[in-house]
């Protein structure tokens, strides 16, 4: 770059053309100056227009602080009826805005919660517009009460919340019983065994936990595992039952189907590392809860949600 | 024309406008370094590498503190000691205060990006440092601002140049915005930790007034000082009319101060404040519109310049860019545009059309006049200063119009109902459509950080260019002398 000017040469430096337009007569730093041209036309008068449009703003919205009340705007008041069918008519406002366009949707909603309501699950999934309303909605529910910690496929996470897209059940896939599921929530617990079993004994029931899924274990481990099991000292049959089929009624899990929520036994490349992470469920125990939604969501709600839940992949 | 008696460059000051120079330059390339990844992070979130250090949330103050405060607020120190000396005649006002302005600087802007790593913020947008960075930056702006107006007052000039007034300006309001929205209680004498002193909507309002004219003071009036020098300065013509400098000083700085509110439509703020404030934007633009006209209109009779001087091209395009932004911000200022764009990537993409196309750029232009003349040289190569503009210029439409798809596309997902009155997309889908605009943002971004690692290269080699020249030339001297004996 060459500069134009030099720190030696920037005085007096004067203006070669002469200008249309007259200078304001002052020079900085040598050579800045300026010209007085006038305010060009098109500016003014955009800077005109910007004026009136802000004034029949002000006319109509609610805009100018009066002591402590203000201005509230004319010709644009917000009509709506509101749930328990008090009339409302009251100056624009964001707020009531909000109220009435929720309040429109609501009644436009209502007409297909109406039908809902007393519709049998299969009436639901055979009529067309019902379940496309069920499905429209559930996935809204669903994302804003589920996901979180089901997933928004509904896959779960292994070892803390359970997978809704397979056909495994702790606590039953019905559509009842995962309308009960979420409507009154559930406790799942497995008593921690630390205290109460050997190491040695743990590792034999984890060799038995495996070769239910028919895992290749080793022969003498697993008979062992199987007393302690199927017997007083460990006791898991209680819950899991003596095939270890599990038990909706307790939320006990199925350990024979290969299906896994808690250890993470797919994930180890090897026996010793899937009895691993069957062992540390065995020694610390789990207590799992799935709140209640019957609060926080109309019985509707609920039986749209249990009949998407039931329709992600493994419903009974 | 005025009688103009010049005092010698010597006497000016200008070791504290090399310095902030320099660091705007190294705080430029750590800020937009730091930004490039933030957006790595975004399309591919594995960049976050489970570190909460450099996880998103504590990267992205850092990147903006660094590349407001520390190479915008350096940058603006460097310019301004160096406009105020020129154009007042005089040498900068008082020696260890100058010095302190740069040491408090780069130790405040220096110390809230480490701290914000580790986790300390006051979580105020722009803000975030904790309180005793804010006492810091209080205390190091007043001495600013003394050592301004001391200058000024110094003077040899009859008449005070336009570019000061909105230094002034920016200066005072500066000030103002930082100390009030900064008011905190700390919850002890060695906690980093504080109470803000407003609560609810009265406290967001205060960000949100600082917030917006910090945008306003800091990162419009101070670069349009910026650029009300060295636009007729480089251009070598007469600003184009005085008269539209004084309409749209006034204008600009008594509008700018109500439009806080409008990044605050539809929340619990009164409506009325948010009418105000979109209305009020509405007003800002044709003043906003002033500055880019006195600097684009300058250039009248010199456009050739475009042609052949890489350095009016970055302000010219510096200008355009300010016209664009300074169009679009009050458009989404107004209530129905903002229901859509708010909360989505088109304020990230606004914002970004302003402070790279507007701050960087009229920076960036403004430092290849000054920097050879700070070390009496000319630039090492004026083809990187080609190469640089290009990577900027590519880079920042690549970033805003990628934003403009993401943003647009998020604030449209959102509001999408289907034919039952259900929400059409849930929010996890809005954000999977986001991967590749993000992808093609961050290789804008990642131009836009090229642009000034040459930058930083040109200015490197043609400080060791002015040194080698200066030996050269004393070497020369002592020759002579030793002939001459």
């Amino acid at each position: 770059m060459a500069p134009t000017d030099s720190n030696k040469s920037d005085s007096n430096k004067s203006q070669t053309k002469k200008p249309a337009v007259q200078t304001t007569g002052h020079a900085w730093d040598g050579d800045i100056q300026e010209f007085n041209n006038p305010l060009p036309n098109w500016w003014v008068w955009a800077f005109y227009l910007t004026i009136v449009f802000a004034i029949v703003y002000w006319i109509f919205f609610p805009a100018w602080p009066i002591g402590r009340d203000y201005t509230k705007g004319v010709m644009n008041d917000i009509e709506y009826t509101t749930a328990d069918g008090k009339q409302v008519k009251t100056h624009w406002n964001t707020r009531a805005l909000f109220e009435k366009n929720m309040r429109e949707a609501e009644i436009e909603q209502q007409k297909y919660l109406d039908q809902l309501a007393s519709a049998s699950i299969e009436e639901i999934a055979n009529d067309e517009v019902k379940s496309n309303f069920a499905y429209s909605m559930a996935k809204v529910l669903y994302a804003d009460n589920c996901a979180a910690c089901h997933q928004p496929g509904g896959a779960g996470v292994v070892g803390a919340y359970p997978n809704l897209a397979d056909d495994a059940w702790l606590w039953g896939g019905s559509f009842e019983k995962i309308k009960t599921s979420i409507a009154a929530g559930r406790n799942g617990i497995m008593p921690a065994f630390s205290a109460k079993l050997t190491a040695t004994q743990i590792d034999d029931v984890a060799e038995y936990v495996l070769s239910l899924s028919k895992h290749k274990t080793d022969v003498g481990k697993t008979a062992r595992g199987k007393e302690i099991f199927n017997g007083t000292s460990g006791g898991c049959y209680f819950c899991h039952t003596k095939a270890g089929s599990g038990m909706e009624s307790m939320g006990a899990a199925n350990l024979t189907d290969s299906v896994w929520t808690l250890a993470d036994v797919p994930a180890g490349d090897n026996l010793q590392a899937k009895k691993e992470a069957v062992k540390a469920i065995i020694q610390k125990g789990v207590n799992r809860k799935m709140p209640a939604w019957d609060e926080r969501l109309t019985e509707t709600q609920i039986k749209i949600l249990a009949f998407y839940v039931h329709q992600l992949g493994g419903g009974k | 024309m005025a009688a103009t008696s010049q005092i010698s460059p010597q006497s000016y000051n200008y070791d504290i406008v090399k310095k902030f120079t320099i660091m705007a330059l190294v705080w430029g390339v750590l800020g937009m370094f730091t930004g490039l990844y933030i957006a790595l992070e975004l399309a591919w979130p594995i960049f976050n590498f489970n570190t909460p250090e450099i996880t998103f949330g504590r990267l992205r103050p850092v990147h903006t503190t660094l590349v407001i405060f520390g190479f915008g607020g350096s940058a603006l120190f460097a310019t301004s000691y160096y406009i105020v000396q020129r154009t007042c005649q005089v040498r900068l006002w008082g020696e260890l205060m100058p010095t302190y302005t740069f040491w408090g600087w780069q130790l405040a802007v220096g110390s809230a990006a480490v701290s914000y790593m580790l986790g300390y913020t006051q979580a105020r947008e722009y803000a975030e440092m904790v309180w005793p960075i804010d006492i810091l930056i209080a205390l190091t702006w007043v001495a600013y601002l003394v050592i301004y107006v001391q200058t000024l007052r110094r003077r040899s000039q009859p008449h005070i140049y336009v570019a000061n007034w909105f230094f002034i300006a920016f200066i005072l309001a500066t000030a103002i915005l930082h100390i009030v929205n900064n008011m905190a209680m700390p919850i002890g004498l060695f906690s980093l930790s504080s109470y803000s002193l407003q609560a609810g909507v009265q406290d967001a309002m205060t960000q949100w007034w600082y917030g917006h004219n910090a945008v306003g003071f800091f990162l419009t009036a101070a670069f349009l000082g910026m650029m009300y020098y060295f636009v007729p300065k480089q251009a070598g013509r007469p600003v184009y009319s005085y008269r539209l400098s004084i309409i749209h000083f006034w204008a600009l700085i008594f509008l700018y101060m109500w439009v806080g509110a409008h990044h605050l439509h539809w929340t619990a703020l009164p409506d009325w404040t948010s009418t105000l404030a979109a209305t009020f934007s509405i007003l800002l633009l044709l003043p906003s519109w002033g500055g880019m006209i006195n600097g684009i209109m300058t250039l009248s009779g010199a456009w050739d310049r475009l042609r052949s001087d890489p350095v009016v091209r970055f302000l010219i395009v510096a200008l355009a860019f300010y016209g664009m932004s300074t169009f679009e911000g009050p458009l989404m200022s107004l209530k129905s545009v903002n229901a859509l764009s708010h909360y989505t990537d088109w304020t990230i993409g606004h914002v970004h059309s302003g402070a790279l196309g507007w701050v960087a750029m009229i920076t960036f232009g403004s430092f290849y006049h000054l920097i050879p003349r700070l070390w009496e040289t000319t630039m090492y190569s004026t083809r990187l200063i080609n190469t640089h503009f290009y990577l900027a210029v590519v880079g920042i439409i690549l970033y805003i119009s990628a934003l403009w798809v993401a943003g647009i596309g998020q604030g449209l997902m959102w509001r999408a109902f289907d034919e039952y009155g259900n929400l059409a997309y849930t929010f996890i889908e809005s954000v999977e459509r986001l991967h590749l605009p993000y992808i093609m943002r961050a290789l804008g971004g990642l131009l836009f950080v090229l642009g000034i690692f040459v930058m930083t290269y040109n200015v490197y080699m043609t400080i060791r260019k002015a040194k080698n020249e200066k030996a050269e030339f004393e070497a020369k001297i002592a020759d002579k002398m030793a002939t001459a004996q």
